[in-house]
């Protein structure tokens, strides 16, 4: 039992970081072309 | 450069397969021969690398043996790969690639006529030094000839495959590596049954298998990807 | 009646129904992948063979499904785009690569952590793994060629010819355990039935699901940041509320 947990633990451990990985690099991709509209915006406002 | 001004055929309103690759064939064939370099260069490439391994992994000559279909196959594969980017990157900057789609030739006659220009300038010669480099790892006589079948029919698939992606990643930023990226995954199959044809007749097997179904893709191939690399060409003209 | 077939090809009109859907998939991803974990870690039996490490498979054989499906429908997205010239169906196909690309990764990743106590490898070049690598970087050289131009319609149409190039690689990975003799075992599950012990099949087959509607979510994100990102110059984007 003992060692096998090492490569579950692997297998599911590895899965999940991907998957959170994935929604952070969303959230971060979301926030950054967010941050350029408003950027651009103001820089248009300025005009 | 001025071949192209002089032989494209103005008065014909109708154009031919034949035509267009019989044109695209010779000039490139005509090019190459006046610019020998390249081709030079290439097959010293290989004849190189592939005398690299011996001097590094020891002369044992059973392990030579081993490898040697595998070595040859992945020198051929990456020195068919360092010809690539000349096959349209010329063409592509002085503007006779633009010249060629519009042409009342049918584009695949040109791009066909250019892919087996690129096979008679690398694949050609690879496929015929491979048995002087096949008896450097001491393969016997029907291993080298199994080899050099499979050279001469996986080689132009390189070239086909080669050239999509060629086309694909004309005037892209990243230059050789996004080529490597785009066309080594594509050559994999390709390797595996070539280098396995001769492995397969080096341990008494027949390699009928294996040439088979490098015929086969050589078929599908051919049917498909000047197709591909017309349309490649197309999004790169606009 | 005149079908607007076109509708959602708008990308303001997608962008708020991707808006709406991609929580809703989220939620019906985190469901059933809650389901089928229950189903597999504490409902499915242990292993004769293999023992308990074979549970494995409850997220190597949904991630294979999926990195193959994956793969297909950003084809397919690649063929619409280049078929109709939209450039909603070629922002979709850029979506789904990293998630595909995810997946295939889990793949090759789970896979080896499985091969490791029941082969005795982590690494073998089998006919199905070689492909599956193959695969990954048929991923990563379509989001490489996708950036790899200034002009992004150019990246797009580009990648979609790439990807249906690319296509012939997913019948070599599906098929390779039948035309080689290979490590990996045949199907098991088939459309006809299956030979696996029934809360096996089920928790392959809703983490499956969990997996297909995460991949949804995913994807339906993303494209609405690649939306923002390309067309950041209109008037639609600039007034919306950030």
């Amino acid at each position: 039992m003992k060692p096998h947990e090492f490569y579950l633990w692997m297998s599911y451990g590895m899965t999940a970081v991907a998957l959170l990985a994935e929604i952070v690099a969303l959230r971060m991709r979301r926030a950054r072309s967010l941050k350029r509209i408003e950027e651009e915006r103001d820089l248009e406002a300025q005009d | 450069m001025n071949v192209a001004a002089e032989r494209l055929p103005a008065e014909e309103p109708a154009g031919s397969f034949a035509a267009a690759f019989a044109w695209a064939f010779s000039r490139d064939v005509r090019l190459t021969i006046r610019h020998p370099g390249e081709t030079l260069l290439v097959v010293a490439f290989f004849v190189l690398v592939a005398s690299l391994f011996p001097l590094g992994v020891g002369a044992e000559p059973q392990l030579l043996q081993r490898i040697g279909p595998g070595v040859i196959w992945v020198c051929a594969l990456l020195a068919a790969f360092l010809s690539l980017p000349g096959m349209f990157a010329s063409d592509y900057a002085d503007g006779s690639l633009e010249q060629m789609t519009l042409s009342p030739h049918p584009m695949s006659g040109w791009a066909c006529g250019k892919i087996a220009a690129h096979w008679f300038a690398t694949g050609l010669p690879l496929t015929v030094l491979s048995p002087l480099l096949g008896l450097q790892y001491g393969l016997s006589g029907d291993t080298l000839g199994a080899l050099a079948a499979a050279l001469v029919l996986g080689t132009p698939v390189l070239s086909l495959l080669g050239a999509a992606c060629t086309a694909l990643a004309l005037g892209a930023r990243g230059g050789g590596m996004l080529l490597a990226l785009l066309a080594l995954p594509l050559f994999v199959p390709v390797l595996v049954f070539g280098a396995g044809a001769a492995e397969a007749q080096a341990s008494g097997l027949s390699a009928a298998p294996h040439l088979s179904i490098l015929a086969a893709g050589l078929i599908v191939a051919a049917m498909g990807l000047p197709a591909a690399v017309c349309a490649a060409v197309r999004i790169a003209m606009d | 009646m005149k079908i607007p077939w076109f509708y959602f090809a708008s990308p303001p009109t997608f962008y708020r129904l991707a808006g709406w859907m991609a929580p809703a998939f989220f939620a019906l991803a985190a469901l059933l992948g809650a389901a089928g974990l229950y189903t597999g870690l504490v409902v499915a039996p242990t292993d004769a063979q293999q023992g308990e490490v074979y549970r494995i498979i409850f997220i190597h054989v949904p991630a294979s499904w999926m990195s193959m499906f994956i793969y297909f429908v950003m084809a397919c997205y690649g063929a619409v785009s280049l078929t109709f010239n939209t450039r909603l169906a070629a922002m979709m196909a850029r979506a789904l690569a990293p998630t595909g690309a995810m997946f295939t990764f889990v793949a090759l990743w789970t896979g080896s952590f499985w091969g490791r106590p029941t082969w005795g490898t982590y690494w073998v070049w089998d006919a199905r793994i070689t492909s599956e690598l193959v695969l990954l970087f048929l991923y990563f050289g379509f989001i490489a060629l996708a950036n790899a131009f200034e002009d992004p319609r150019r990246g797009d149409r580009a990648a979609a010819l790439l990807a249906l190039i690319g296509l012939v690689n997913l019948p070599i990975i599906y098929f390779s355990v039948l035309w080689w003799n290979t490590l990996h075992q045949g199907s098991s599950v088939k459309f006809t039935g299956s030979t696996m012990h029934v809360a096996m099949l089920w928790g392959m087959l809703l983490v499956a699901l969990s997996f297909w509607m995460y991949s949804i979510g995913a994807s339906l994100t993303r494209v609405r940041a690649i939306i923002l990102e390309r067309e950041r110059r209109t008037h639609w984007v600039r007034g919306l509320a950030t």
